[in-house]
């Protein structure tokens, strides 16, 4: 109750500051605009060669081309293709084999080509292309037991066969990277792009809280506030919901307005909201750490500022973990940025839920305890000498 | 006074390092009853209250406030304190009222008794009119009347008051003064800080002298005053080697302690007729020139240079 008293007088204090509006709402807004440009879902160009492949190789192409955000652009052959990748003209290629139909349709594996350039978003691209193929591929399964079961021509049967889910693809890709010094299991970081942002964004607004609580002890107004019957706890944990409500606010506006106008993905929403919140927690704690053990506003905004970005560095905010060394990123986990970077991943990549990220958002929450426990001891000795 | 004391502190000692700001002060303080804590800079008088209202770690004492021990950690018994720091704690961003009311939350105040208490300190303090406007645009005087007003807030059964009239207008001081006649009226005990021997004198039924961190006296002033016994209080004010003049002087017989205040000898002697020929001699003597001559009966200047041989202001 009295923590809520406090965290509402910080807020309308906040609000009062015209520069703030800027801060709380025009920053997010830029963000999202920079977000937008830089992962927002715009047409991407794929490059097949498919001469004669056969029906199926058409379907394949025709699926793709109807793929959202995906225009597919036709080459003659192989060689032309891969230039056109090399130069940067198309994003990504993919060669359908001459015998593609044929050897599905006789129940075999088809193998399509993957051509794609190091140090692009084609991963998504792949993605979607692998997706695709991987749809295929089920159908005809489905539409071979079909046909072994009832009899009949294969081609026949595979509308039917469309709603029968069978495991395993007959397709396979075979990634061939454009330039042979890249491997191209160095492709997977671009998609998360816009989450690393995030985190490095809602860990430096937070942290602003630092030169709030600073003013408010210099003020004599925390000390006054112990004149009451309010334990410090209560006026620390105040302090930084008014603090979290506005780190919440920053990204929400990000996550919903990039989503909305630039379809930048975000995945599960219950499990990225979750997220957010972790890691904002750690932020505030952070925060009152910062404005209770200092006691100039200008040294906290400071430090803030390099704390923010130093661990953001460190944390795989500004350069993907994956680059790291192992060891680096074994480091890199001090940082509650790294954990927060890994939870996006998990769902980002791999499509995760809520469940699958709770072993981080644990860590992130004990990281938020112990930060916060060590800011009310100093914001004790500070207040009450 | 035969009411159970709202305070009661003993043997409080604060060190900071070496220094030992607070050694081993005492005292009580009865409904109604108006406490004062008289002594210059540095005598450790914030000290004292930050450890009377549970707001500095001790290094010893006890305090125990409406009958319930405190320290930095209670919760209960601060609800029976009002406290009114020495500099202005008030949110500059929100109104008068904001102010208050934020205050009320913390006090645990329900909200329509806190609009009616928020009301009432307000015309207390004469801020009634200027409720709405933002604290930071107050004058100097209205800030330290919020600042007063919020330790009025809950109806504290002690009032704690450490300098409150520090840069205030004649007029707010005398206004402010009233409004703490009025409370001790109601029956609250109050414990005031101050270096204005006048506050004390109007204000307080009991004073203690504090300096050095150490009381050195306590009683009403009538009390005080007979400490001094039958010297007077003589002023030799003037032009010259002041600081001469008052070594001079005080090396007389008779003299029990020279001090030199705002461009005067303030002198404690020992039957002030008889010495004056003498005094102003010596005084001629070492180089000064005095325009003008004072004796005063003794009050609680005389009693602070008395005790401790130094002005209470300098
Ligand atoms: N936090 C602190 N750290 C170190 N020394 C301190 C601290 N607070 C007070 N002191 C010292 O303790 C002594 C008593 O200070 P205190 O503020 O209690 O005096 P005071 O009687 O309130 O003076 P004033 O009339 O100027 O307000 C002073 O010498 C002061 O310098
Ligand atoms: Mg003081």
């Amino acid at each position: 109750m009295r923590s809520l008293a406090i965290a509402a007088v910080n807020l309308r204090r906040f609000a009062r500051q015209r520069a703030n509006l800027f801060f709380v709402l025009v920053l997010p807004l830029l963000i999202v605009a920079m977000l937008g440009l830089v992962f927002g879902a715009t047409d991407v160009d794929l490059g097949v060669v498919q001469r004669s492949g056969g029906p199926l190789a058409e379907q394949l192409s025709d699926d793709l081309g109807a793929t959202e955000d995906l225009a597919v652009v036709r080459y003659e052959d192989e060689s032309a293709l891969e230039r056109a990748v090399q130069r940067g003209r198309v994003e990504a290629g993919l060669v359908v084999p001459d015998d593609y139909t044929a050897v599905l349709e006789a129940g075999g594996t088809a193998t399509v080509r993957w051509i794609a350039r190091p140090g692009t978003a084609s991963i998504q691209l792949r993605q979607a292309v692998e997706a695709a193929v991987a749809r295929q591929g089920t159908v005809l399964r489905a539409a071979r037991f079909v046909a072994a079961e009832q009899g009949g021509d294969v081609e026949s049967r595979l509308a039917a066969a469309a709603t029968v889910a069978a495991a395993v693809p007959g397709v396979d890709v075979e990634v061939r990277p454009a330039d042979e010094t890249v491997a191209a299991g160095d492709l997977g970081q671009f998609d998360l792009g816009a989450a690393t942002q995030l985190v490095l964004f809602v860990f430096l607004t937070s942290l602003f809280g630092a030169p709030t609580l600073i003013e408010v002890r210099r003020l004599g107004l925390s000390r006054r506030m112990l004149s009451t019957p309010t334990r410090h706890l209560q006026v620390l944990l105040g302090e930084s919901l008014g603090r979290l409500a506005i780190a919440l606010v920053q990204a929400a506006i990000i996550v919903v307005g990039s989503a909305l106008l630039f379809g930048v993905a975000w995945g599960s929403p219950p499990a990225a909201a979750a997220i957010v919140a972790c890691f904002a927690l750690v932020g505030a704690s952070f925060a009152m750490l910062l404005g209770s053990a200092l006691s100039s506003d200008q040294q906290a905004g400071a430090l803030a500022l390099v704390l923010g970005l130093g661990l953001a560095a460190l944390g795989g905010s500004m350069v993907p973990l994956e680059v790291f060394p192992d060891r680096v990123r074994t480091i890199a986990h001090v940082t509650p940025h790294a954990w927060a970077n890994d939870a996006f991943a998990e769902v980002l990549r791999h499509g995760g839920g809520l469940v699958d990220v709770l072993a981080p958002l644990a860590v992130l929450l004990a990281y938020a305890a112990v930060v916060f426990s060590l800011a009310a001891w100093f914001f004790r000795r500070a207040v009450t000498g | 006074m035969s009411a159970a004391p709202v305070l009661v502190c003993t043997g409080l000692v604060k060190r900071f390092g070496d220094l030992v700001a607070v050694d081993g002060v005492g005292f009580e303080i009865s409904p109604g009853e108006t406490y004062g804590l008289l002594g210059p800079n540095g005598a450790g008088k914030t000290t004292t209250i930050s450890m009377v209202c549970g707001l500095l770690e001790r290094d010893d004492g006890d305090v125990v406030v409406a009958g319930r021990p405190l320290t930095t950690t209670s919760v209960e018994a601060k609800a029976a304190i009002g406290y009114v720091p020495q500099e202005i704690a008030v949110y500059p961003d929100l109104t008068g009222r904001e102010n208050l009311r934020f205050f009320s939350r913390l006090y645990g105040m329900a909200p329509a008794a806190a609009t009616e208490r928020i009301g009432e300190a307000l015309e207390v303090v004469g801020l009634a009119d200027r409720a709405d406007d933002l604290a930071g645009e107050y004058s100097g005087g209205m800030k330290r009347r919020l600042n007063i007003a919020i330790g009025l807030l809950h109806r504290p059964r002690l009032l704690v008051l450490d300098e409150p009239t520090v840069g205030v207008d004649p007029q707010s001081r005398n206004a402010i003064l009233e409004g703490v006649e009025a409370l001790a009226g109601g029956g609250i005990a109050v414990l005031y800080t101050t270096h204005y021997m006048e506050e004390a004198e109007r204000l307080c039924d009991r004073i203690g002298i504090i300096d050095a961190g150490v009381i050195r006296a306590e009683g009403t002033r009538r009390e005080l005053v007979a400490l001094v016994g039958e010297r007077d209080r003589v002023r030799l004010a003037g032009s010259g080697d002041l600081a001469s003049v008052a070594t001079a002087c005080g090396a007389l017989p008779g003299v029990e302690a020279a001090s030199v205040r705002d461009g005067a000898v303030d002198l404690i002697v020992e039957g002030a007729r008889g010495l004056l020929p003498e005094l102003l001699r010596v005084a001629a003597e070492s180089g000064g020139l005095v325009d003008g001559v004072d004796v005063h009966e003794p009050d609680l200047e005389s009693v602070f240079l008395h005790l401790t041989g130094k002005a209470l202001r300098d």
